[in-house]
């Protein structure tokens, strides 16, 4: 088999999530000498193919997991036989769901297929205040702010943040996405955002446009 | 109202469209929050009710967090003699963050199950930090449970709801979620339900098929008894049961369960609160008669005629966003989306806030609508 050939069949696997054969192919690639850097970099293709899916209706949300879990399991196999350099990243993004709102499927989801699409995560996790969020971008200066919330007496952190980053003199050094059911277009312009994302495949792509 | 909600039932024209929102989270939330408007300090939620002339949502309700006054659940849950259920609360570290939790674990003879619940907003929600089910063998210490646990109509509790609301609205009562929705959202959780049923999908349909004894149970349980509306409160959504999940595990199971609802004289609703463009076009064949919620834009993917396409003969309960009970919503937009609603959906209608009025929402704003469905009334 071509390397050619191989690398179709890792892509195809990883899209139809057929675990046990991707990890197994991953295994022949290594085999067969390729590093486990390109490799890495086939199956952020086939998340790709993943996302593209989504976004045409013919996978769902749930696929995504799958996917993500797909992903996990075969850089298990791989991880061992990294060079210790990792792959160049595209670019740095602090998550977070903001205070008083645990609520996190959408934003792990994101933040799983910004990682397979080559961006390093700093994810602050869930209830995160405002001051912590602040602090993260001035430690971390990331390309990218990701912010989540399901609930409507959340959404007045958004401003409260964006405010505080002005204070410091980080909004201008800081693309801002934020994305959750109860956001609207409306209401993301008037909190001075840089761009509301309706779902978590669009979220990537609008931060590929940026980084 | 009692009249009004039965016609919904019942299909009949000509009567009076009733305006019938959630005011409870908003309440408990300003409440905790010492943020109530003046004109309510001092008021139970039933005065805040009658001061703004709309009927409750539940009388009988599951009696826990998020349930509309006292909950005079009208079922009595009943474990086997073997089964223990322990509960506390604690303050402090649960993982990384500090916080209130309630605990709560049941101890069985094949072993045992936890969850841990984290108080939110005030204490008025509880969201799962840690779901009871987490492997294949806790599916069989759940099955044991529920092989145990029996169902009784507790009449006390209906005549004290009565007593209390009984004139304003037919007894509706409540269910545990459709299997797969009680699965993602009440005791194994969205992604492990997901990885679970892609790594075990025969021992997961089987334990699915489990699950809905309880439901069989349930309506036996409310068979011949005084109740209008079995609602089933899925919270469905079609990013967590997308549609291969609908017609694999929902729509086979209301076939099935339905027959049953309508033999015994009842209706029954389920409550969709999620993106529903792609499940819409599947809930005619479910059998069900009305649905709750139904978020439409801009909060959910769906206009008002999409609903009305999907949903057909079905009522809708509901329909207003409840960004649109925000301050920050014009209220010119809150108007021109009921005027639509109730053109759109009447009589086949329940109006109401999909699916409640937020915390920071605007009560004034009920009785804006409200007095829309006085106009639109005096109309008919």
């Amino acid at each position: 088999m071509t390397k050619e050939e191989l690398f179709t069949e890792i892509k195809t696997a990883l899209v139809e999530f057929e675990v046990d054969l991707l990890k197994m192919k991953a295994q022949e690639a290594l085999d067969q000498g390729i590093k486990a850097e390109e490799i890495i970099s086939i199956l952020s293709e086939g998340m790709d193919v993943v996302g593209e899916k989504y976004e045409a209706g013919e996978y769902f949300v749930t696929s995504l997991i799958i996917a993500g879990e797909t992903m996990k399991e075969t850089l298990e196999v791989l991880e061992p036989h990294l060079s210790g350099q990792g792959g160049a990243k595209r670019g740095k993004i602090v998550m977070a769901t903001v205070a008083g709102d645990i609520h996190d499927i959408g934003k792990n989801i994101f933040t799983t297929l910004m990682g397979t699409a080559s961006y390093e995560v700093i994810d602050l996790g869930v209830d995160v205040s405002a001051e912590t969020i602040v602090a993260a971008v001035k430690e971390h200066s990331p390309h990218i702010l990701g912010l989540s919330a399901l609930l409507t007496t959340n959404l007045e952190q958004f401003p409260l943040i964006i405010e505080m980053l002005k204070k410091e003199g980080l909004r201008s050094k800081v693309k801002i996405v934020v994305g959750g059911a109860v956001m609207t277009d409306e209401f993301a312009k008037g909190a001075g955002v840089d761009a509301h994302a309706k779902s978590a495949v669009e979220g990537v792509n609008i931060c590929k446009t940026w980084v | 109202m009692y009249e009004e909600l039965m016609a919904v039932y019942e299909k009949k024209e000509g009567s009076p469209l009733v305006f019938q929102p959630r005011l409870r989270h908003w309440y408990d939330f300003n409440y905790n929050a010492g943020t109530l408007p003046e004109r309510y300090h001092g008021m139970y939620l039933d005065e805040v009710y009658t001061d703004l002339g709309v009927p409750p949502r539940e009388v009988w309700g599951p009696r826990r967090i998020g349930s509309e006054l006292s909950g005079y659940f009208a079922l009595d849950t009943v474990d086997g003699d073997d089964v223990e259920v322990w509960t506390r609360n604690l303050s402090g570290y649960m993982g990384e963050s500090m916080d209130d939790y309630l605990i709560t674990e049941i101890r069985t003879p094949v072993g045992s199950l936890r969850q841990v619940q984290r108080y939110t907003e005030h204490g008025t929600s509880l969201m799962n930090v840690e779901y009871y089910l987490k492997s294949l063998d806790d599916l069989k210490v759940f099955e044991y449970i529920l092989a145990e646990r029996s169902y009784g109509w507790n009449q006390n509790r209906y005549e004290w709801g009565k007593k209390r609301y009984g004139d304003a609205i037919p007894l509706r009562a409540n269910l545990e979620r459709s299997p797969i929705m009680w699965l993602i959202v009440g005791i194994m959780g969205f992604k492990k339900t997901v990885t679970m049923i892609w790594r075990h999908p025969e021992e997961m349909k089987q334990f699915i098929r489990v699950l809905e004894t309880e439901h069989i149970k349930q309506i036996e349980a409310y068979r011949g008894k005084p109740v209008a509306e079995l609602s089933f409160g899925d919270n469905m959504h079609q990013d967590l049961c997308p549609p291969p999940y609908f017609k694999e595990y929902v729509t086979p199971f209301y076939q099935r369960v339905m027959p049953r609802v309508h033999a015994h004289g009842m209706v029954a609703s389920s409550h969709f609160d999620g993106t529903l463009k792609q499940l819409l076009p599947l809930v005619g064949e479910t059998g069900l008669d009305g649905l709750e919620c139904v978020t439409p834009l801009p909060q959910g993917d769906v206009t008002i005629q999409e609903i009305k396409e999907g949903m057909g003969d079905m009522f809708l309960r509901d329909g207003i966003p409840a960004v649109h009970m925000c301050p920050w919503t014009p209220v010119e937009t809150l108007k021109s989306h009921v005027r639509e609603l109730m053109e759109t959906f009447y009589p086949r209608l329940i109006l109401g806030i999909s699916d409640l009025l937020p915390a920071n929402g605007d009560v004034e704003r009920i009785r804006l609508v409200k007095k829309m469905v006085e106009k639109f009334n005096a109309e008919l």
